[in-house]
């Protein structure tokens, strides 16, 4: 019988963090019942999962966000942090003798995940949605995140009571304008992504074009591909065809898919102007 | 030649710094070593010129979590962080820098066919880390079982480790159900793929392989599939099946599995999932 050590947190922690992760917590297998849909919950992934270990970092720097777009587009982060992910499961098996599985990041089909890793950070009250979408961080705003599955007893955090989002300005920009700087910047009326609102003080989202956003979000990614080589095959024009498979957009879109892993996501634009978004240190 | 003090001193050193790095094991083989087995051209020398030694590391593959796992797609992508790698370049890193002597990743990747340019299986059983077995000839540690391996080419000089002197494979559970009913875990679970004798002596007396059957299995996500669904829809003509085909599951899984992303490495398991050899790390609470 594996007898888990009282200080099992904190060690998780440690090792998260010193593995790059800057925040760590824990959510109740249990609670992704209420949730998530059957098939896509800890347990259906790991059977007896008892607790679900979340970690949140890799995201772009401070300094990513005062560069460009173009330059923000190539900056790919994400991989990061699911090295983390897959460490704390070995970690947690070799130390402590409880079964530990890395939960997928990729997708089961289409755009569904196996189990969702935004819920997964809220459950252990890592963050809470905002109205642009992402979970948000208190302290540190929009990050990463990665999770493992584990039938080991650990204590478990709540899902936190206040959100990051709104932010203190944004309440004041509704109450002057009826909209907040992430559904003016991408409305789903207007062309964009994002329909909401604030209700008592709380984001609401009404609407999310998942599939708008993602040809924004992904432009460069496997969608891109896929376009590519349909648009080049359904082209009669020989030298068309090798202008289609030559050019830039071809080119960064096989960067994209790659290892080297840039031009990942190339629309930040709902987080840019987010003032919860970046975390709470200003930097020179 | 070697002292012998220094000579464990910088072995156990430059061990130490894979294990610290994420490799489960580590081992040591002669580059010489590689004459006697691979044909010219796949030797260390062939790779890097003074080529003395090939440092190989063991690293693990998924989780005991993963094997677990009921849902056959979660094990297809996921479990591995392939640290072998990395720690295969923080030793090599630490040659050049420390003992001043040339270091270079092995390379282990095919550059035609299923040819590596050189083997880490062979690399691996030089090194003294594990013996080939019945499952698809795969290189088994006689503690860890199934580990994946990377290697290291330098002119330093280190002492070897010798190969096992008694195979990983068979178990003796596989030695005894072979006794009683003429096959073992592995072999029953993939006759397609595998077949073999084990000697009276309890040792592998006859093994066979069909490696292109497996390669179609076992990596049904990948390059393969994604040249494979390329070629289909290529010779598409009906615009509308091309973009059902080039939007679909099956090619979109195919590009994740080229990406970067480490998806769908390898989907087929069996003949590991029912090897008892390393098995007591996969048995947790």
């Amino acid at each position: 019988m594996a007898h888990l050590p009282e200080d099992a947190r904190h060690r998780l922690r440690d090792v998260a963090l010193k593995a790059g992760a800057v925040v760590c917590g824990v959510a109740d297998a249990a609670a992704f019942e209420k949730h998530a849909p059957a098939g896509h919950r800890p347990a259906d992934f790991l059977p007896g999962a008892r607790a679900v270990i979340v970690v949140g970092g890799a995201a772009p720097r401070a300094g990513d966000w005062q560069a460009s777009p173009w330059v923000l587009q190539t900056m790919g982060t994400t991989e990061r942090i699911q090295g983390v992910g897959r460490r704390l499961a070995q970690y947690v098996e070799a130390e402590f003798g409880y079964y530990a599985l890395y939960l997928p990041p990729g997708t089961e089909s289409g755009s569904n995940p196996f189990v969702s890793l935004m819920l997964a950070a809220e459950l252990a009250g890592l963050g809470s949605r905002s109205l642009a979408g992402p979970v948000l961080n208190r302290e540190h705003g929009f990050l990463y995140w990665s999770a493992v599955a584990t039938t080991a007893p650990l204590p478990v955090d709540g899902p936190e009571d206040e959100g990051a989002c709104p932010a203190p300005a944004c309440r004041q920009m509704w109450e002057r304008e009826r909209t907040t700087p992430c559904l003016s910047v991408c409305p789903i009326d207007g062309g964009g992504c994002l329909g909401g609102e604030l209700v008592n003080g709380r984001p609401v989202r009404h609407s999310y074009d998942r599939d708008r956003c993602a040809t924004r979000v992904h432009t460069h990614w496997i969608g891109g591909f896929q376009q590519v080589l349909e648009a080049t095959l359904n082209e009669p024009d020989r030298e068309k065809r090798k202008m289609m498979l030559y050019g830039d957009y071809f080119t960064r879109t096989l960067w994209a898919l790659t290892y080297s892993s840039t031009n990942m996501a190339q629309c930040f634009e709902c987080l840019r102007v987010c003032p919860a978004a970046h975390g709470l240190r200003p930097l020179e | 030649m070697l002292n012998a003090m220094s000579a464990t001193t910088r072995e156990e050193e430059i061990k130490a710094v894979g294990r610290r790095a994420g490799a489960r094991v580590v081992g040591i083989a002669a580059a010489s070593a590689f004459d006697a087995h691979a044909p010219e051209g796949h030797r260390p020398a062939d790779m890097l010129p003074g080529a003395k030694a090939v440092v190989v590391a063991g690293g693990d593959g998924p989780t005991a979590g993963a094997w677990r796992c009921p849902d056959n797609r979660v094990m297809e992508i996921t479990g591995y962080d392939l640290r072998e790698n990395v720690a295969v370049h923080a030793m090599a890193d630490h040659i050049e820098r420390e003992w001043r002597h040339y270091a270079i990743q092995a390379p282990a990747l095919p550059v035609h066919g299923h040819a590596p340019p050189m083997s880490m299986m062979l690399a691996a059983e030089l090194a003294g880390l594990g013996t080939r077995s019945f499952a698809a000839h795969i290189i088994l540690n006689p503690e860890y079982g199934l580990l994946y391996y990377a290697a290291l080419i330098t002119t330093l000089e280190l002492a070897p480790d010798p190969p096992l002197d008694r195979p990983a494979c068979p178990h003796p559970g596989c030695v005894a159900m072979y006794k009683r009913i003429g096959t073992t875990p592995c072999l029953r679970v993939c006759p397609a793929c595998l077949s073999g004798r084990v000697s009276s002596e309890g040792r592998i007396e006859e093994s066979t392989y069909n490696r292109e059957r497996c390669h179609s299995r076992a990596q049904t996500y990948g390059i393969g599939s994604f040249q494979k669904a390329l070629l289909d829809i290529v010779n598409e003509d009906d615009p509308a099946q091309r973009h059902a085909k080039i939007h679909g599951d099956f090619f979109t899984k195919s590009l994740q599995a080229i990406g970067f992303y480490r998806d769908s490495i390898a989907q087929c398991f069996e003949c590991m999932r029912v090897c008892p050899v390393g098995r007591k790390y996969r048995k947790l609470e």
